[in-house]
Parts: C-alpha cells; structure tokens; sequence
C-alpha cells in the first residue's frame, strides 16, 4: 500500500473543509444533497471525490453481496425468495424464515424447521424489518471529540484501533475492558478465546438488562451446578407459574404456547390445568385457569405454603381443610392436583425471583416426579461468573479507579439500562478511549469516543443457539445498508485481523457441529435450513443438595412494592423506535406509546389515585414520575412498571431529544438497583396532581356504570366461555348462547362454485399474545398513526385483539380474549351501504375493498358491527415520501397496495396470499391442498389458534373447526352470517374452585325454558 | 317612505263574522309595492354591510377551512371509530331540515289555500334554498377523497361503473339534488311578476339590466299571468312530495343501516316532523327581526307569527312523541343492542346532550300553548333559537351518541369535536347568513303579487276569493 498517500489524506482530516466535505459527500446517506454550490466549491467536491475514487481503489478484496450478472437457475425476478436467519435476545436464538422479494427482506416467519417455534414467531422478530430499513439507525463511522461528533470511515478507526490496542497489546490488555451485550454464538466464543490469549489481562463484561442471573444461582443452590430447565408442557397436566410468563416472555415462549395449547382441546384428550401466581398480569396470567394475584416478594411466602401442603399430602396426612380465603382456596387445589399428578405435572418461577426460591422450587419438582418427565435439565452455556449487574459494577468502579483505559462495548446500551445506582453515564466519560458498535447512535453511543455502526440482524452472518441449544445460522440477506459491521466481524478486528471474512468466521466455529465428511454440504444445508437438527443440549440428570429447611415466611405487610419488567412491546429499550411496537397495545393494558405504573383497583382507591393521574413513584430517595393505569387484577400494593421506554436517544420514532424528539415514556431504569433489579419493595408513592392522557386502543374513556354494565352482560355473548364440566355435559352449548328467530335473506345468496374462504379461531387456545397483530401490520403495509391518532382511536390494525374483563371481582377477575379482524361477511352489511361499490363480494366469498374506487363515505365502517374498517383520515404514509427517510419505504410489502388518504381499509384475509397460491396450483393443475394457503396472522400464531382455508373442503381444518360443536359466530343473530367463526373458550378449573354459574353468560330473559335440554341453562 | 298608518289592530283575534285582514295599516297595492321595493332603492344602510362583513368573513373562514381540509385530510375534524360520522353529518342533517319550511310554506299550505302563506313564502323558500346550500356543502367535503366526489352520481364513465343502488346515502344524493333543483326553480318561477316589478322601478342601468334579465321578459299580460298561475300549481303540486320525500330518505341513511338507534323504522315520519319544526323555528327566527328591520311589519303581521308557532307545537309534540317511541320500541323489541342504546342516549357518557335535546324540543315548544308568549315576538324569538338548539342536538344525539357505543364494546369511544369543527358550523352560519342579506338587499322579500291578491280590492270591497 501507498503509505505517503494515506498519510497525505491524514494531513486533509486536520482541515475543517475537508472535514465538511467528508460529511457532506460520504455520510453514507448523505443528509443533505449540496445545493447552489459555487464553482470554486465543485471544484472543492470533485477534488476531493476523484481523490476519494482512487481511496476505493485500493481496499482488500472484500465479501460482496451483489446483483447477479446473470440470472441464477430457478430464479424469477418478483418472485419472493426465503432464506433462514435467526435474532438473538438476551443471547437465546429465535429461527427465522425472511421473504425477500428481489433482494429486499419484507417479511419474516417464523423457521418451520425449527424445533423452537415451529414457524411461529414473536413481535419482535415480526418487526425486525422495520429496523432494517429504519432511516434513524446509524449509518457510518462517528468519532467524538470534545463533544463535536465527526464522521469518519472504517480506515480512521482500524488506524485508530492500531494506536490503542498496540498500546494495550504491550502490557497484556490490563487496561482493556470489553462489555458486552449476551451471546451465545460460538464464533463469538472463539473470538473471546483469542482476545483472551492475545490480551491476558484484558475483562470481559457480559450485561443484559434482562438477565436469568437468578436462574443461574438457583439451580447452582440446588444442585451445585448451574443448569438450565427446560420444560415439556405437553405432558404436563398441571402447570403452576409462579410469577413466571411461561407462555410468553419466557425465551421457549412460543414453545410452550404451542404445547399448552395442544393440551387445551377440550375434544382431543384431557385438558391440563394452568396455575399463575403473579404480581403483574401476564400472558400466562391470563391464559391461566385459575390466577392468584401477589406481590413478588409474597410469591416466597405462597411457595412455603405451597411446599407446606404438598409435603403434608406426600406424607399421607389429610390435608387441612382450606381456608375461605381465596388464596387458600388455590393453593389447596394446586397442592392437591400438584400430588395427584405427580410426574406429570410442573412448577415454574420466575427469573425475577431469587435464588433460594428458585432452587426450592427445583427441589419442589424432584420431590413431585416432575424431574425426567416434563422438566429436563441441560448444561447452561450462557452461565458467566458474574451477575449482570455485578459485571455493570464492577465495570464502572474499575473506571472509576482509573484502571480502565480502553473500552469496547459490544452491542447492547449500557448507558439506558444501567440500574440506578451503578453510575455508568459519568464514568463512560472517564474511559481515554471508549468504543461503541451498535445499530443506533444511541446514549451509550453519545458518551463513547468513537460509534461503529452495527450490522443489522439481517445483514450479517452469525451463529447462535435457541433455548433448548439448537444451533441456528444467519445470513445476509442484503448488503449492509450504513457500512455496518457485526459484532464477530469487530472482534476478529480487535484480534488483530483486519479485515475478517464473518463467513468463514462463522462456518469454522460452526464446523465442530457439523458432520466433518461433509462439511462443505453441511454447512450449505445449515445455511439453507437456519437450524441444525438435534443440536439441541444433551440432558443432564443433577439431583438437588439438601437445602435448608423453608422458612414459612409471613407475607409482608402492606407495603408497596415495585416491579420492574421488559417490556413485551419495545423488549430492553432497544425496540424502542419501531413504530410497530410502539404501537402495538398491551395485551392487557392496551397501553401504546407509552409505559405507567400499574395499579390494582384496590391500591388504587387506598392511595387516592386513578387512571391517568401522574404520580412520583419513590424508591430509595430516587424518584421518577409516571401515570397511572389501574389495571384489574394486578396485585394489590404491587406497582410494575415496564422497562425499555424513556429513550433520550433512540431516534425519531422512539424519542431523541438532540432533536427535539420528546421520549416515548420513561425511564425506570433510574430506580433499579443493583441489588433490586427486579422488584423492590418500599416503593412510597406520591401524588402531583398532574393528569395524563394514556393512548389507549380500548375504553378509550372512562367507562360509567350504564356502560360497565351493559358490557357485563353482553360480553359473555361475544366471548363464550364454558368450564370443561359444562361442555362436558353440553359440548354445543355456545350454540344456545342466543337466540333468534330463522334468518331469512332479502337477497338470493351466492353460491360457490370453487373454494369458498373462511377462519376460525379458537379462543381456547388464544393467549392475546399480539404477535399475529404485528404480522398482520408487517404483512400488510398497515401504517403506525402515532400516539395523537391512538389517543383520537384512529389506530389502523387490521387484527387487533379485544379484552374483557369477567368476574365480579375488580381485585381478580377473569379475562376474556378475542381477535377481532374483518369476518368477511356473506351478507356483508358494509357491502349493502357503499355509494360507489367499493366494497364487494367476490365469487369466493371474500369481502373485498377496492382500494381505487373508494371515496371515504365511511358509511360501511358505521354499518360494520365488528368495527374492524380502518380509515386512513390522512396520509399516515406520507413519512415513506420524506426524502430523508425514504430508505423507510423499501419496508413495504409490493404485494399489497399502499392505501391512500381517505380510504377505507380492512383485513382481507391475506388474499395477496390467497391468489399467489391460486396461481401456483393452477400453473401446476393441481388442487390447493389444505393448508397450503397460511395467512400472516395463522403463521405468527405460536398456539395454532387460528385456522383458515376452504370451507366447502370437508375435510379441511377450518371446515372442521366451523363443524366444531364449539364453534359460533359472534353477532350471528344480525343475520350477516360471518365467514369467521370462533371455538368457545373452554376453562378447565379445579373443582373446588369451579364457579356453578359462569358470570351471566347467558342468553337474555327472552329464552324459553323448552328450547334446549335444561343442562344449558346459564341464566 | 312606507309610513302608512292606521289604527293598529290585534291580528290574532277572531272577530265573529269579519275576517281579520292579512295586511294590517291603510296599505293599498301601490304601498304595498313601495313597501317591499323600498329595500332594493333606498340607500343601504351601514348596519347591513357590517352585518354583511361579519357574514361573509365567517364564510370566507369556512371556505378557507374548506381548503386546508382537502389539504390535509378528513382527520381535521374529531371523526373517529367508531364515531366515523361526526359534526359534518349532523350539520348536514340539521340545514337539510332548516330546508323544509319554504317549501312546506309555498307548496303545501299553497295547496291548502292557507292564504297567510303569502307573507312568509317568499323568504321562507329563500331560506330554503340557502339551508340546502349550507346542508350540500358538507356531504361533499365529508368524504375522505372529494375529488373523486362525483363518482356519487349516475354519470356514464370509461370504467362502466354505476354506483351502488342499494345504498341509501345514493337515494340521498337523488333526493337532496332533486329538493334542491325543484325548489331554487319554485322560488326563482314565483318570483318572476315581482323582479318585473323590481325592473320597471329600477333608475340604475345595471338593476334595469339584471332584473330585467331575470324576469324573462314578464309584461303582465293575462296570458302570462295564466301561464304563470298554472305553472306555479304544478311546481307545487310537484315540490309537496318532495317535501315529504327529502327528509324520509335522508333519515333512510340511518334507518336502513343496522346500528343500534338508528335501525328504527319511526324515522322517516319523525325526520319529517323534525324538519319542519327546525324549519319553522328557523323562518321565525330570521323573520321577527327582519320584518322589524325591514319595515314589513304590516305585510307579515303577529297573525303570521302566531300561526307559525302553531305548526311549531304541533310538529313539536310530534317530535316529543316519536322520542318516547323510541324508547318504548327499544324496551318492547327485546333486542338487548338497541334497548341498550336508548338507555345509553339517555343516562351514558352523552346524556348532557340528550336532555339539552329533550328540553329544547319538547318542552321549550310547549310554551306555545300560552298565547301571551304565542304572540309576543320576542318570546316567539327566544324559544325559536331553542329549538334551533335542540335541533342540532338531535342529529349530534341520532348521529354521534349511536355510533359510540354499537355492538363490540372493545370499540367503544368517545367523540370530541376538533376546534374546526366548531369553526365549520360557524362558517355554515356566515354562509347562510351572507346569503340571506344579499337577498333581502337586492330581492323581494315579499312576495308583493301574492300579497296584493289576498288584500281587499281597491274600492274597499273585501269579497276575494
């Protein structure tokens, strides 16, 4: 290499022209394009791009992504292709399948091949294209200087990183300090290796503001190794979460769900029985069939309880007889289904809770026979000496005492998330030379010298493992868009190797896994499947230690507690500015754009406060202000407030205030503690007086008593729930819920000559989980309105999911599910009111809107009961038309057409799906088989709730889930006759906790007594 | 000029064998004429171009409003879900029901040989008119692309498209443009022998040359009062359907839908009943200050006044009953959605608005009954503005109260209209109001033919008709 000509450009940066010039010609995205330039100027830019031009000439040979010359065989240009990849969270590994159409990822799926999800998927993978073309994500090299940030390119830095690490190479890396951000990729792991040997004295931080620290100590408590549980919810009969969303924020979430739910057919074998005790409303709270709200520092005293009984039942006494309260009630019944079903049964805790209640509730498991059957222990490959907070700590004092002269902080945003009392933000300042890879220019990213620009998932190669330690492999799907770099590709940088090949990186830590005849096809069949097949962790079989004798802990008193959770909309933080998540209700709060304090009913009315006053939340003299939701069910004198919002620097979408960009929520992190990271009780609560308008997406107002009541009554008619004894005596009994004289049509019906579309959705089995609400959203270029047009519920959601709350008691009540999208009606009465027939029925039966030839009368959205018609009241794409977020737009499905201001739009049952299967099969003269044709809701959906195909096939899923005795149609009795049908929801409760009459639901006082066998009767 | 004096007489009383004349004071048809021709001749008066000002800039402001909502998108306005019918539906349905009584005036009463008529007809189809203008403004600008507003109507097109006839908000579209066209050509017909006269008086070149042009040539031969007097009968004959028809179908768009408090089949004739009461409160309340402005007070007598309230208690009470009717249907029917509505209209999130309704509709009307009020101008105006009132609340109650709590309680919401909103139904006032000062400026406000016809002939002898 020219070393004079580098060094002649070195001489350039020093002058403040060029450094303009720089920014101005080579940000990557140039944000500003150079207008009314003076000659002597052009002359300035030219230079210095024809100087530049050679600089491009002489870079290595380098891994390209490009366009290919010629066409690859079996390639159609618009033709989608898919590809495996995976994204990582708190180091476990979702497998992904991502449609690309001509190069472009648009959508992801879950990976059928993959053991974990089976095809289903989370939120957050659903919205990881989003992030792929976010405009705000970093898009180059960045230097910080005294506080003027200049960008720079790679060169600048691999010159910078020279200077530093040599200096660190010689006294063996004493002052180099690496924070990272968890992985369980096993390049990653050699690169560490390596970094280990080239720089002895040089620490490795893991932290993650999600941290299964407490599992890791538990199970070392128990059984003196730290493991990992995993468990099998299909053999379970009774599965007890003890502040644990088994179902949902668990990272085998999606797993779970599908085994749970393929217990919960009420027609297909017996049904198992689901306990939560839980501070927060979970998922899993609400999926459950019997819930007992409790602080998390009382879910100790309930275990003690809990093991008390069971171990009394054990030893063959006859257990007390339960108390009237309604705890004793369910632990009575829990201990006894818990005994009854020994080796069939499981208990699981919460990663918030400690150890020592962690490792009682493995010894709980052994003593039940649970251990072999459906708990199963494997290695912890993710297990670190350090807990995550402790590393934090650690970290930060060592800064502090000036030890740390070199910083690299691999992923992750320390500086967001860092608890309270670890003072990060002032010490980051301290560090000589501090480095930041990561996706955003975020907070951390602002106090760090230099910011390197992280590849998206999406652009990288990379390895990792899933929960149950299946090994899961990325590729890029496209060329990094902003000059990215993984996080392999910088440590391989950091030991020394300038210009590392991700691909061989991976493809050599990978290859102990792979099949060492073949590994060249092997690894071409990982690359292509994203998962390696029975690569999951080998079972262990630790037998518990003997543990110190429970302690019947008295509940504590009145005291507030405060929980801290991840948040299930924008996870850590690092969500936070997908406008999808943001806008994504809560599934129980229904709160977008937003975090508060959630409150139960009681606790609220003790304190004085209610939905919408803010409050000064207090915890060890830190304080922080929020609003509050009451939230029926939510532990009494328990507040949880979710983590991941108050982003200062998250971008334009999630709140950046150098751009006076107001944070979406709060941080709460400030009132975490390195010793209460998840709860901590002594919470004091003050009042301000301040009111605050929380976006939500249901009762959008205060409902009164004329409204409550009213609900009361009618939503047992639109969510029909039954107890299994009940369907056992009556399985048609959703069918008698109302009724109605014979249906008479004004109209001759259509008839179908070909298939005729139709769903159904089994409540029995739907969490409210949201995820087929976002892959609806992703699938459908549904707009993100913002939090002003939520607060007007003006929110687009093609598919949202309704709640109700049953029960008379506010303090625990039940909670009822509904997706509610368009049910495609066969009188459709939207269809009848359109002026200009924009909405039609086809010959399949669908419910169409025309797009083009709508007015925006509104009309059919008045006349549509379901009110699942979405109105584009403005142009809410207009953000893909700003010339500076253009990128934005490439996130768009070509499929699906862009919906203008002033139109009407609505589900469509994923008919871009429909007719690219049409056309398969009618290319190839065959028939569409059952199931062929997934609509983007039924393929995120993790507990196959949802099926949907041709009605007129007999023998089809959905046609069988519509022949269901459980099946109806919600508002049937308007003679509409809606092509979507739900499958009532069925509650297997214990029988001494079961309610003789289930909360009204009935029909009305109109019915007639010899209607219907007496066994239905429900008045 | 017109200081025509008489001993005053009490209009409202009977006298046993001797009919109470239409016109009060010593006016023959020369006075009568100087009367109403006056305001078109005489130098205008500062009042009215402040009046005017004022007017016009609330109109301009709407249109202005107008403009910025085309820019930016219907979601200017507080329209919501499930309110997705908000302010400019109740807009509409409150001036299109305004737009009753000039027609129910000219073409019915005209047909009832209700002789009084011709004091008040020529103003109240005036107001008609200018009522359809501010109530046609709105459902065009309410659709969320309104440069495709057209497609509405039946015209032949490139994508062989009809629209959908099985909507009601079609029959609308049919019904508001035919009440529309029959009653501006009603009006316009009956005033052709006054712009004649208005003509023949005229000094100005421009007046002789526009009123000239307007009045077609009218000579006031036989043959052209025959003509005319045969054509008038049918155009009324024609516009008293449509008096009926107008607001039937408009309450169709609610009627035929299957929301819960708007699927009732008592709409078409209660709509109706509404209409003229709102239309009548409207004429009153233009009519007693004009008529004190204007100098008319003899041609429109507190008899005039005293019948109009009449109607006014009478359509009132109609109105009052079809609102306990609804609220018996709904709890006699059974059906748990709509009984639920009422309920919910009455003591839910919006009740403030149902009893402002009730109050202004059923109660306020009821005054009537004491003829001291019936008779005293000022009460006449206060309870009309009350029922203008109540009216809109009507439509903001049918309309909006309906739509935020249907089916699905999930979606259930709460309105709240944005400040334009607020400023669009002012600027609809500004609109109606410049149109009706223009037109008693510049047109007859009364009709002086008809006038004359029901006065004694001259020679003192009252044996007409």
């Amino acid at each position: 290499m020219d070393k004079k000509y580098w060094r002649s450009l070195n001489e350039l940066h020093s002058t403040p022209g060029f450094e303009e010039i720089l920014h101005r010609e080579f940000p990557v995205a140039a944000s500003e394009y150079p207008e009314g330039v003076s000659r002597r100027r052009w002359m300035q830019l030219m230079g210095a791009s024809v100087a530049l031009a050679g600089v491009s000439g002489c870079r290595w040979e380098d891994e390209k992504i490009s366009p290919s010359v010629s066409r690859p065989e079996g390639r159609i240009p618009g033709v989608p292709q898919k590809y495996a990849t995976f994204m990582e969270l708190g180091g476990l590994a979702e497998s992904l399948l991502v449609t690309c159409y001509d190069g472009r990822p648009i959508k992801v799926e879950g990976n059928p091949d993959s053991p974990q999800n089976q095809g289903s998927s989370t939120v957050f993978a659903q919205s990881e294209t989003l992030s792929l073309y976010d405009p705000d994500r970093a898009v180059g090299v960045v230097e910080r200087k005294e506080g003027t940030r200049y960008a720079r390119d790679w060169q600048a830095f691999l010159d910078y990183a020279d200077t530093v690490l040599g200096q660190a190479r010689q006294d063996g890396g004493a002052k180099l300090r690496v924070l990272a951000d968890v992985s369980s990729s096993a390049t990653r792991r050699n690169l560490q290796e390596k970094f280990a040997a080239l720089y002895p004295q040089a620490r490795w931080y893991d932290y993650t503001a999600n941290s299964r620290d407490n599992i890791y100590a538990g199970s070392k408590l128990a059984f003196g190794e730290v493991v990992r549980p995993h468990f099998d919810l299909s053999k379970a009969n009774i599965v007890v979460c003890l502040d644990e969303d088994l179902l949902s924020e668990h990272s085998a979430g999606m797993l779970h769900t599908r085994e749970w739910a393929a217990r919960r057919d009420p027609a297909a074998g017996e049904m198992n029985r689901m306990y939560a005790v839980e501070s927060r409303f979970t998922t899993t709270g609400l999926a459950a069939d019997h819930r007992l709200p409790s602080r998390s520092v009382d879910i100790g005293f309930y275990l003690a309880r809990l093991e008390a009984q069971v171990q009394a039942r054990l030893a063959g006494k006859t257990p007390e007889p339960a108390g009237d309260e309604y705890a004793d009630k369910v632990l009575a019944a829990m201990a006894e289904d818990l005994v009854a079903n020994q080796g069939a049964a499981l208990i699981a805790i919460g990663a918030n809770q400690p150890a020592e209640l962690q490792a009682r509730v493995h010894k709980l498991n052994e003593q039940l026979g649970n251990v072999g059957k459906t708990i199963r222990y494997s290695k912890e490959p993710l297990a670190t000496d350090l807990a995550a907070a402790e590393a934090l700590r650690k970290l930060t004092d060592e800064i502090q005492a000036g030890s740390v002269e070199t910083l690299v902080i691999l992923g992750g945003n320390p500086a967001y998330n860092a608890p309270g009392d670890i003072d990060l933000v002032s010490a980051l300042s301290k560090v000589p030379h501090s480095i930041h890879l990561g996706e955003y220019e975020d907070e951390t990213s602002l106090l760090c010298k230099w910011h390197l620009p992280k590849t998206h998932p999406f652009e990288q190669w990379g390895d990792a493992r899933s929960y149950d330690g299946t090994l899961c492999v990325a590729q890029p799907l496209i060329e990094p868009l902003h000059d990215g770099k993984s996080e392999v590709e910088l440590l391989a940088i950091l030991c020394g190797d300038k210009h590392p090949v991700a691909l061989d990186l991976v493809k050599e830590a990978v290859k102990g896994s792979l099949d060492s005849m073949t590994v060249n096809a092997s690894w071409r069949r990982l690359v292509h499947d994203g998962v390696l097949k029975g690569s999951a962790l080998e079972a262990v079989s630790p037998k518990v230690k003997s543990l110190p004798a429970a302690k019947l802990t008295e509940a504590a008193g009145e005291e507030l507690e405060l929980v801290f959770y991840i948040s299930p909309q924008v996870y850590d933080g690092r969500f936070a500015n997908s406008g999808w998540l943001q806008e994504t209700p809560d599934n129980l709060t229904k709160i977008t754009w937003d975090n508060a304090a959630i409150i139960a009913p009681a606790t609220a009315k003790k304190l004085g406060v209610e939905f919408g006053s803010v409050v000064k939340l207090i915890l060890d003299g830190k304080s922080i202000e929020l609003p509050v939701y009451v939230l029926p069910g939510q532990a009494p004198n328990s507040i949880s407030v979710a983590l991941g919002y108050g982003r200062t620097a998250a971008g334009l979408v999630g709140g950046d205030v150098a751009r006076d960009v107001k944070p979406v929520g709060e941080n709460i992190a400030a009132l975490q503690s390195k010793a209460a990271m998840n709860f901590a009780a002594g919470l004091k609560l003050e009042k301000t007086g301040k009111e605050y308008e929380l976006a939500i997406t249901q009762d959008h107002h205060s409902i009164d008593a004329v409204g409550a009541g009213e609900i009361h009554g009618r939503v047992g008619q639109l969510v029909r729930e039954a107890n299994l004894s009940e369907y056992k005596s009556h399985p048609d009994f959703a069918k008698h819920v109302t009724h109605h004289p014979p249906l008479e049509s004004l109209w001759e019906e259509l008839s179908y000559e070909g298939q005729a579309w139709g769903m159904s959705i089994d409540l029995t089995k739907c969490i409210g989980c949201n995820a087929c609400s976002v892959a609806c959203q992703a699938e459908n270029n549904v707009p993100v309105v913002g939090r002003e047009q939520v607060l007007k519920s003006r929110e687009m959601h093609w598919l949202r999911v309704d709640r109700y709350f049953t029960g008379d008691d506010v303090d625990n009540p039940g909670v009822s599910i509904q997706p509610m999208l368009c049910q495609q009606c066969e009188l459709a009465p939207c269809e009848q009111v359109c002026p200009v027939a924009a909405t039609v029925h086809t010959d399949e039966g669908l419910n169409d809107m025309v797009y083009n030839r709508c007015v925006g009368t509104r009309y059919c959205a008045n006349n549509c009961p379901y009110k699942v018609r979405r109105f584009n009241y403005f142009n809410f794409n207009k953000v893909y038309e700003d010339p500076n977020r253009k990128l934005q737009a490439l996130v768009l499905n070509p499929e699906v057409t862009v919906r203008h201001r002033g139109v009407m739009e609505k589900c469509t049952y994923c008919v871009q799906r429909i007719k690219a299967v049409q056309i398969d099969a009618k290319n190839d003269q065959r028939p569409i088989k059952d199931g062929e044709i997934v609509t983007a809701c039924q393929q995120a959906c993790s507990a196959k709730a949802i099926e949907f195909g041709d009605l007129k096939n007999e023998k089809s899923l959905v046609a069988q889930a519509h022949a269901s005795p459980r099946s109806y149609a919600v508002l049937s009795e308007l003679n509409i006759k809606p092509r979507t049908a739900y499958l009532a929801r069925i509650l297997n409760p214990h029988p001494s906790l079961a309610k003789p009459d289930s909360e009204g639901h009935g029909h009305g006082e109109a019915h007639a007594e010899a209607d219907h066998p007496k066994t239905a009767e429900k008045h | 000029m017109a200081s025509v004096t008489a001993e005053p007489i009490d209009t409202t009383i009977e006298v046993p064998g001797k009919r109470t004349p239409l016109v009060t004071g010593a006016h023959d048809y020369g006075t009568v004429t100087d009367a109403v021709c006056r305001l078109a001749e005489c130098k205008t008066p500062t009042a009215w171009y402040v009046a005017l000002g004022i007017s016009a800039s609330l109109m301009g402001m709407l249109f202005g409003l107008i403009g910025y909502l085309i820019i930016t998108g219907v979601g200017v306005w507080g329209n919501r879900s499930p309110v997705f019918w908000g302010w400019p539906i109740v807009n509409f349905v409150f001036w299109v029901g305004i737009g009753h009584a000039g027609t129910l005036i000219s073409a019915i009463l005209f047909l009832f040989r209700q002789d009084w008529r011709t004091g008040i007809n020529r103003a109240a189809e005036a107001m008609t008119i200018f009522a359809v203008i501010c109530a046609g403004v709105f459902p065009g600008i309410h659709i969320g692309r309104v440069w495709l507003a057209y497609w509405l109507f039946p015209i032949p097109n490139q994508m062989a498209m009809w629209p959908n006839f099985r909507s009601p908000l079609l029959w609308d579209v049919f019904a508001v443009s035919t009440y529309a066209t029959v009653s501006l050509l009603f009006w316009y017909m009956g005033m052709i022998p006054d712009l004649a006269t208005l003509r023949d008086r005229a000094t100005g070149k421009i007046q002789q040359f526009a009123y000239g042009l307007f009045s077609l040539g009218w000579n006031g031969s036989s043959r052209h009062w025959h003509r005319y007097e045969r054509a008038y009968l049918l155009l009324a004959a024609l516009a008293a359907p449509l008096v009926l028809s107008v607001h039937t179908i408009v309450s169709f768009d609610f009627a035929v839908s299957q929301l819960p408090g708007w699927h009732t089949t008592i709409f078409p004739p209660y709509f109706v009943a509404g209409a003229v009461f709102s239309g009548f409160a409207m004429v009153l309340t233009l009519m007693i200050p004009a008529r004190k402005i204007c100098g008319i007070e003899d041609l429109l007598t507190d008899r005039h006044l005293e019948n109009m309230t009449k109607v006014i208690i009478a359509t009132g009470t109609m109105v009052g009953y079809a609102y306990a009717m609804e609220f018996f249907i709904a709890w006699y029917g059974g059906n748990r959605y709509e009984t639920f509505a009422f309920i919910n209209r009455a003591f839910g999130p919006y009740a403030w608005a149902y009893w402002i309704m009730v109050s202004c509709n059923v109660i306020s009307p009821q005054l009537f009954w004491i003829k001291k009020i019936r008779t005293t101008p000022w009460m006449i105006f206060v309870v009309c503005v009350f029922v203008n009132i109540g009216m809109w609340f009507e439509r903001f109650v049918i309309t909006v109260t309906s739509l935020s709590r249907d089916f699905l309680p999930s979606s259930w919401g709460y309105f709240r209209p944005t400040i334009i909103d607020v400023l669009m139904l002012i600027g609809s006032f500004g609109l109606f109001m410049t149109l009706f000062l223009l037109f008693c400026k510049f047109l007859p406000m009364v009709a002086m033919a008809e006038v004359k016809s029901v006065m004694p002939r001259p020679g003192g002898q009252s044996d007409h008709h």
